[in-house]
């Protein structure tokens, strides 16, 4: 891994999901890895959310963090929910809380190289975890989003991360990742939920367990296409409800394993994998532009297009 | 006399199963002052199974150009064998349960879901007094047959329950839909679906279950009994969940509609 682990993993925490390993906020005083030692902080209840104007732009933040494909669906390219990697609707410490990412912003980039507000972060969730399209700045899905991280943040300081914000930081692995022993430790742990095939499951039409790649998951841009973010939140997190089970050698495994598929085209592609690879992908990280199974990942004929709002979602919006 | 028998054998074994008996025996007092109230008592559960016990005897086997269909309505109402009460006898000809003293609703449970519990019953892998002697007498396939049966039934109207204080649902409806922050519990939403609505076989609809069932499976898991072996995930969210949790999350998970697609009732806003 080209990361030093010695690298804050403050910029993970924007991010289960948009970051690529070159978003860097600031704040790297504190590791998330001390979110399990430390108090994390407790969001306020649903009690506490006002009557009013402002009580409904929470309420609505909410809904859309939940079920983006239905309240947002003019901006959802997949079949995630913002509530699939920032679990417990963006509360619980140590999978990338709201809260924990409220309070770092406004911050700087190194991925587009200006000061991002908090709304132009939300932005590239829309851009690369939810393949969908971007919502312009003041667009009411983002105004409540914001309100909603605003309320769950109540009582933290800014501009200092605090524990349980990100995901802890892991150690690094005593061997190289390898795909093969990833599949097993999907196979073991990981199918019952997602399915042999990684393309999650649904009830009643609604996805439960999210897709891990396919045409309806991320895309090539976003954070979790990062092996480092993925085996940093599968440690902490999964399988649901036992975090902390797998050793740090399979959450590595088996997030190259995962991250090892194919998965919609990166959204800033320039036409050419390979140079695509260099720009945006150039790290130990990333497997795009790897041959993996005989196939280059990335290749335009084998991955699915970046940005797939269906039109009527984009005209009803 | 069989339901009657049946439960108290269990009683015996399960801490869980006592509550649930002196619940019964408490609804039992209760009805012998209060007669509107008798379809809550104990007694009522051995005419509602003598009731039932007719009623499958008068239905006969159900028409299916299916043969497996037909072997699963059959045990389903009549019984795998003449010694052995049929499954309806407790859990109803249309599968309803009785969700009051906490037998299961099976009517639109996932097939596959039923037909693995019920391997786990006669491996023991899961254990249950009652059971496992049902599923012991059943071959995989009869298992398979009977579990197509109930999983077919249309899912009945919910049971108008004892209804659960305001903030006991309000405690359950933001454990199940937000979990906690402060225990790291993962809310039930997250796997049992939008409104506990289940995904296949693997985790079994929530939604409308009778709440003293719900209630003893998570006691259960809680405790570490035998169970799916599946199941090391919700041993883990269980150890997580105080006793008063336990009695909020179930009541809550029972006021949900059950039927697919369908909005919450009165306890969600």
């Amino acid at each position: 891994m080209t990361t030093p682990a010695s690298i804050p993993i403050a910029f993970a925490s924007l991010a289960a999901l948009s970051c690529l390993a070159g978003w860097t906020a600031r704040s790297p005083a504190a590791h998330a890895a001390d979110a399990s030692d430390k108090a994390a902080f407790v969001p306020p209840p649903e009690s506490a959310i006002p009557q009013g104007k402002f009580g409904d732009e929470v309420r609505l933040g909410e809904k859309i963090f939940r079920e983006p494909g239905t309240h947002a669906s003019a901006y959802v390219g997949n079949d995630l929910r913002c509530s699939n990697c920032h679990l417990d609707a963006g509360r619980l410490a140590g999978s990338a809380p709201m809260w924990g990412a409220y309070v770092t912003y406004p911050a700087y980039q190194a991925k587009n190289g200006h000061v991002n507000s908090f709304e132009e972060r939300l932005q590239g969730c829309f851009r690369y975890s939810m393949n969908g399209k971007v919502p312009p700045l003041g667009d009411p899905v983002l105004v409540a989003l914001e309100s909603y991280s605003f309320f769950l943040a109540k009582g933290l300081p800014t501009d200092e991360a605090p524990p349980g914000r990100g995901f802890p930081a892991l150690p690094k692995p005593d061997t190289k990742p390898d795909y093969d022993r990833g599949a097993q430790v999907y196979a073991d742990h990981c199918a019952a939920c997602h399915g042999g095939d990684g393309l999650g499951q649904s009830a009643d039409g609604k996805v439960v367990f999210p897709p891990l790649w396919g045409p309806r998951s991320y895309n090539w841009g976003a954070g979790m296409g990062s092996i480092k973010n993925a085996a940093e939140f599968i440690h902490a997190n999964m399988p649901l409800g036992m975090g902390g089970s797998l050793t740090p050698q399979q959450a590595w495994d088996v997030a190259t394993y995962v991250d090892s598929q194919v998965r919609p085209q990166d959204p800033r592609f320039t036409g050419s994998v390979a140079e695509t690879r260099a720009k945006f992908h150039d790290n130990a990280n990333s497997m795009y532009g790897q041959t993996v199974n005989g196939a280059v990942l990335g290749d335009p004929a084998s991955t699915p297009p970046a940005g797939t709002v269906p039109a009527a979602a984009e005209q009803g919006k | 006399m069989n339901t009657v028998r049946i439960i108290r054998m269990d009683a015996v074994q399960s801490p869980a199963h006592s509550r649930m008996m002196m619940r019964c025996e408490a609804m039992d007092r209760l009805a012998r002052n209060r007669p509107q109230r008798a379809l809550r008592t104990g007694r009522f559960i051995v005419m509602r199974s003598l009731l039932c016990a007719f009623v499958i005897q008068a239905a006969g086997p159900a028409r299916a150009d299916d043969k497996a269909a037909t072997i699963g309505a059959t045990i389903a109402v009549q019984g795998a064998s003449r010694d052995r009460p049929a499954c309806a006898a407790c859990h109803g000809v249309d599968g309803a349960g009785q969700p009051d003293v906490g037998i299961p609703r099976l009517a639109g449970l996932h097939a596959s879901y039923i037909a693995d519990q019920l391997g786990y019953f006669a491996s023991g892998k899961r254990r249950n007094p009652i059971m496992s002697p049902y599923a012991e007498a059943l071959t995989p396939d009869q298992r398979r047959a009977v579990a197509d049966y109930f999983a077919g039934l249309p899912i009945p109207a919910p049971v108008d329950a004892v209804s659960a204080p305001p903030a006991q649902l309000e405690r359950g409806r933001a454990l199940f839909q937000r979990g906690d922050a402060q225990t790291k519990l993962i809310a039930c939403t997250q796997c049992h679906g939008p409104n506990g609505v289940g995904v296949g076989s693997f985790t079994p609809r929530l939604a409308g279950q009778s709440g003293p069932y719900i209630a003893d499976q998570l006691h259960r898991w809680r405790d570490g009994d035998p169970r799916d072996p599946r199941g090391s995930y919700m041993q883990a969210i269980a150890a997580r969940l105080s006793s008063d949790d336990i009695e909020a999350l179930a009541a809550y998970a029972a006021s949900l509609d059950p039927k697919p697609g369908g909005s919450q009732r009165s306890a969600d806003r």
